[in-house]
């Protein structure tokens, strides 16, 4: 029986009450993210009554020291601050868990305090696990939740579990987890988290380009020249990351999931419904129609990687990659890529889309510009200098989340002048609630049982396949395309502008 | 007239006094007074009252609203009674720091209108307009002859506080032929705003299996309110009768001073006994409970705390936890209430049972009959 006071209470899906597993509970995501999204979520009265939060892990630590080690750090991050009060009740419902991830014994007690918990609530119950562990044991801890059997869907109790990036190295390693997940949970039951789709700009666009009318006539190869998507940070391997990075690089860590995400969204065609399954089939088939690189001249042509190396950022002196720590000397991955990407479908024939991420730029941003066809210039050909460049659809999704469009103006006078000018709406200026962190939003929908911002397993394998040749051609080729250099604090190699100048294209500044 | 020290107050408040006909004039020249300033505006915003010195009030209450939307406030204070008719308006801008960085300022008109200038309303106020934004209308007080079809034909949402309607039935009259001739019209209650999180941690407790089961075994429905808010918890009854699809059996048409007692029927045919209970030291709304044999669900708040306080009883099975209270502020009511957006579909489809609960027969124009 559905509870009626639900209904028509908020428009979202209903999460339900169930106990969220956590493993990996003593690393940096469980503390600098989960925990304080489940704390907000409790703040803001959004957590259904009931939740229990089990943290696995390996050290040897009390409920208390756990609490303590959990409390210090939200007391740092969380968006609404931090309550005594409210903690104290939140954290009465959290619990430590010591198992190794590999240890059959610590499932058999963690499925022993789960009936505890459920005998507790008066039966059967929910639940929800959460691997944040280091990617190595993402096998043995399914595998393990299978053979202690609180994998199951009883009795109208779902038990779910959702993934952290990255999910696979390559395509054969993903299509293995995803092998190994689908082993131990239903696909409807696996949620493989990519934080981007939860952030409020990111579920703008489908909003921004579905219920405008403005926008969707012009969302083609007609009116648009091309579209850029670029990530940039002014950070390198600090906190020790070095060690992870140096075996993932740029392309793998955030062009695979991220960015192809974003890619997808905005490129897709208008799905059916809103359901999960009818946005993700719309994503998928964009990942399908991108044109493959698959010969390293090809990967040469339209792919630049690189490094950075020592310069400036934000006035301070930064080292270069290979002499960051924990990384390694010779290390021949790409702390930049730039890629021109291909959607081989009617509406996206022609139109290329840019896009780079890389470490160590001069600032930390990311956005898609839409940059439209200049007009016929016959009335202004006559002029010097012409129509100052065509109109620009830019979506900033973060910081300073908003979306400003570019456009020409006749600047004030006798003469016939024309310069561009911004329309800008800022998410910040307009609306003064900050949005929730994007984990709040993912966790609820989790528990919810709405997917539609998780990635799907066809999303994940097509994007590593196109991912995949152009590692070959980096990696496994004998003749692979050059690794470029870059002084750290400025926009990336040359060898990324002229990536588009070859096409009449120009990296939008930011 | 007002007195010098009545100006002075006016002007700290209310910004620069400026003649009617250069009001956008001197807006445009009060931003071009300082450039770093970003002026945002998403609605038009305007607050209505009738009584003496509320706009006062008001333009402290925009500085509230403003923090989170972004708007062209407008108030309008209204006297009738005063003899001579005149309008007068001031300019201001209040202004936050968004993300501690950049000023972002929302500009506020004031006008006060007296005497027979008060006809004027319509043309005067809304020349100022932010053009195709959407116009959201805070009416603050019983309805009056003003609210009529040529104003309402203008407004997108209208909101309004059946708490501060000494004749509710009648006042409910009109909105429900505003919301007849102008099907656009969404109307928002902020007494139905003081509800908003009372219904969400009900409904939090009873997605656990053990109190949805006992719902349907429900024997006593308890619902204990400030004297101030009687309206409220009407309208929580109402919204248990209107989900559950439990029914009114027969009424005790007690209506005194401790209370209402209203006879419910669940679907399955059993008696629930429901209760109303006023209490002047209880918060606007200060407890909810279902009494099921072996079950007690309950929500209680006390005056003035920041929160709820969430209880299962079932057997060993108990949960017992905190929840965020609505704020006591109509300020702070009205800026969650435009958070929401929306048509207010739940509201509209309690508003039947409500208005039956309230009791008597409802006449926009005229006094109610009945309680």
């Amino acid at each position: 029986m559905n509870n009626p006071f639900r209904k028509d209470l908020e428009s979202r899906s209903r999460p339900e009450a169930c106990t969220v597993v956590i493993f990996g509970a003593t690393g940096d995501l469980t503390h600098r993210k989960l925990i304080p999204a489940l704390y907000n979520l409790q703040v803001e009265g959004s957590l259904p009554a009931g939740v229990k939060i089990i943290g696995f892990a390996r050290r040897p630590k009390t409920d208390e020291e756990f609490h303590h080690g959990l409390e210090a750090i939200n007391k740092k991050v969380s968006r609404s601050g931090h309550d005594d009060a409210i903690w104290a009740e939140y954290a009465q419902n959290i619990q430590y868990h010591q198992s190794e991830f590999q240890d059959p014994d610590g499932y058999a007690r963690l499925a022993q305090r789960l009936d505890e918990i459920d005998t507790e609530r008066g039966g059967n119950g929910h639940r929800l696990y959460y691997i944040a562990s280091a990617p190595e044991y993402f096998e043995d801890i399914l595998a393990n939740l299978r053979e202690a059997g609180i994998n199951r869907n009883e009795n109208g109790f779902w038990s779910r579990v959702i993934v952290e990036k990255p999910f696979g190295t390559d395509f054969p390693t993903a299509k293995h987890l995803n092998k190994i997940v689908s082993k131990t949970f239903r696909e409807r039951d696996t949620y493989r988290i990519d934080h981007y789709l939860g952030k409020e700009t990111a579920q703008n666009i489908m909003v921004l380009r579905f219920a405008n009318a403005i926008f969707e006539p012009l969302w083609n190869n007609r009116c648009i020249e091309q579209i850029q998507i670029t990530c940039s940070e002014n950070l390198g391997m600090e906190g020790g990351r070095g060690g992870y990075y140096d075996q993932s690089g740029a392309l793998r860590d955030m062009v695979q999931n991220h960015l192809l995400q974003l890619l997808s969204l905005v490129a897709m065609e208008p799905p059916t419904d809103l359901s999960a399954d009818g946005v993700r089939d719309e994503k998928v088939k964009v990942l399908r129609s991108l044109r493959q690189w698959d010969t390293p001249d090809l990967v040469a042509e339209n792919v630049v990687r690189a490094q950075y190396i020592a310069g400036h950022v934000d006035g301070e002196k930064v080292v270069g990659y290979r002499e960051e720590d924990r990384v390694d000397p010779e290390s021949m991955t790409e702390s930049y890529v730039a890629l021109r990407v291909l959607v081989d479908t009617w509406r996206w024939s022609g139109v290329p889309f840019y896009v780079r991420m890389g470490k160590q730029l001069p600032k930390k941003a990311t956005e898609i510009s839409i940059h439209f066809k200049e007009p016929p210039t016959v009335l202004f050909n006559a002029l010097s200098g012409g129509v100052p460049g065509g109109n620009v659809l830019v979506i900033r999704i973060q910081p300073d989340e908003g979306i400003s469009l570019r456009m020409v103006s006749k600047i004030p006078g006798s003469s016939l002048r024309m310069e561009p000018v911004k329309m800008d709406f800022h998410y910040a200026t307009s609306f003064g609630k900050r949005s929730p962190e994007a984990y709040e939003r993912l966790l609820l929908d989790s528990m919810a049982g709405d997917a539609t911002l998780f990635a799907r397993r066809d999303e994940v394998e097509e994007a590593w396949k196109f991912i995949d040749h152009i590692e070959h051609a980096w990696h496994e080729s004998d003749a692979p395309p050059a690794m470029s250099e870059y002084v750290a604090g400025t926009w990336g190699p040359k060898a990324a502008d002229d990536l588009l100048t070859k096409h009449g294209h120009k990296w939008r500044r930011l | 007239m007002m007195s010098e020290l009545l100006d002075t107050e006016y002007a700290m408040a209310l910004g620069k006094e400026v003649s009617i006909a250069d009001v956008d004039k001197e807006l445009h020249l009060l931003w071009e007074e300082d450039k770093a300033r970003t002026n945002a505006s998403l609605i038009n915003l305007a607050v209505y009252s009738e009584q003496q010195g509320a706009i006062l009030k008001n333009s402290e209450r925009v500085q509230i609203i403003t923090r989170e939307h972004a708007c062209r406030a407008i108030l309008i204070g209204v006297d009738r009674d005063e003899p001579e008719a005149s309008i007068r308006a001031w300019i201001t801008a209040h202004c936050h720091l968004a993300d501690g960085r950049k000023s972002v300022c929302c500009e506020q008109i004031a006008f006060q209108l007296t005497g027979k200038a008060t006809g004027r309303l319509r043309n005067t106020v809304f020349a100022h307009l932010n053009s195709d934004l959407p116009l959201v209308f805070w009416w603050q007080g019983q309805l009056s002859s003003l609210f009529s079809e040529r104003l309402y034909s203008l407004i997108d949402r209208f909101i309004f506080d059946s708490s501060e309607w000494p004749d509710p039935l009648a006042s409910y009259a009109c909105i429900e032929k505003a919301m007849k001739d102008v099907e656009s019209l969404v109307t928002m209650d902020v007494e139905w705003m003081r509800s908003s999180q009372i219904r969400m941690a009900i409904a939090g407790l009873f997605d656990d299996p053990m109190a949805m089961n006992a719902l349907e075994h429900t024997r006593e429905l308890r619902v204990v309110v400030h004297p101030d808010h009687r309206i409220a918890g009407l309208q929580l009854l109402a919204w248990v009768i209107q989900r559950t699809g439990w029914s009114r059996s027969r009424e005790l048409p007690l209506g005194t001073d401790h209370g209402d007692t209203f006879y419910l029927e669940t679907s399955e045919g059993a008696d629930v006994l429901a209760t109303l209970e006023v209490d002047p030291l209880s918060a606007p709304i200060g407890m909810m409970e279902f009494k099921s044999p072996g079950c007690e669900v309950r929500v209680t708040r006390e005056a003035g705390s920041a929160y709820l306080h969430q209880e299962l009883e079932a057997g060993s099975h108990r949960i017992d936890r905190c929840a965020p209270a609505n704020s006591d502020d109509a300020a702070e009511l009205v800026m969650n209430q435009l958070s929401r957006g929306g048509n207010n579909s739940l509201y509209l489809a309690v508003i039947p049972d409500f208005l039956s609960l309230l009791g008597g027969e409802i006449d926009c124009g005229g006094a109610s009959k009945g309680v």
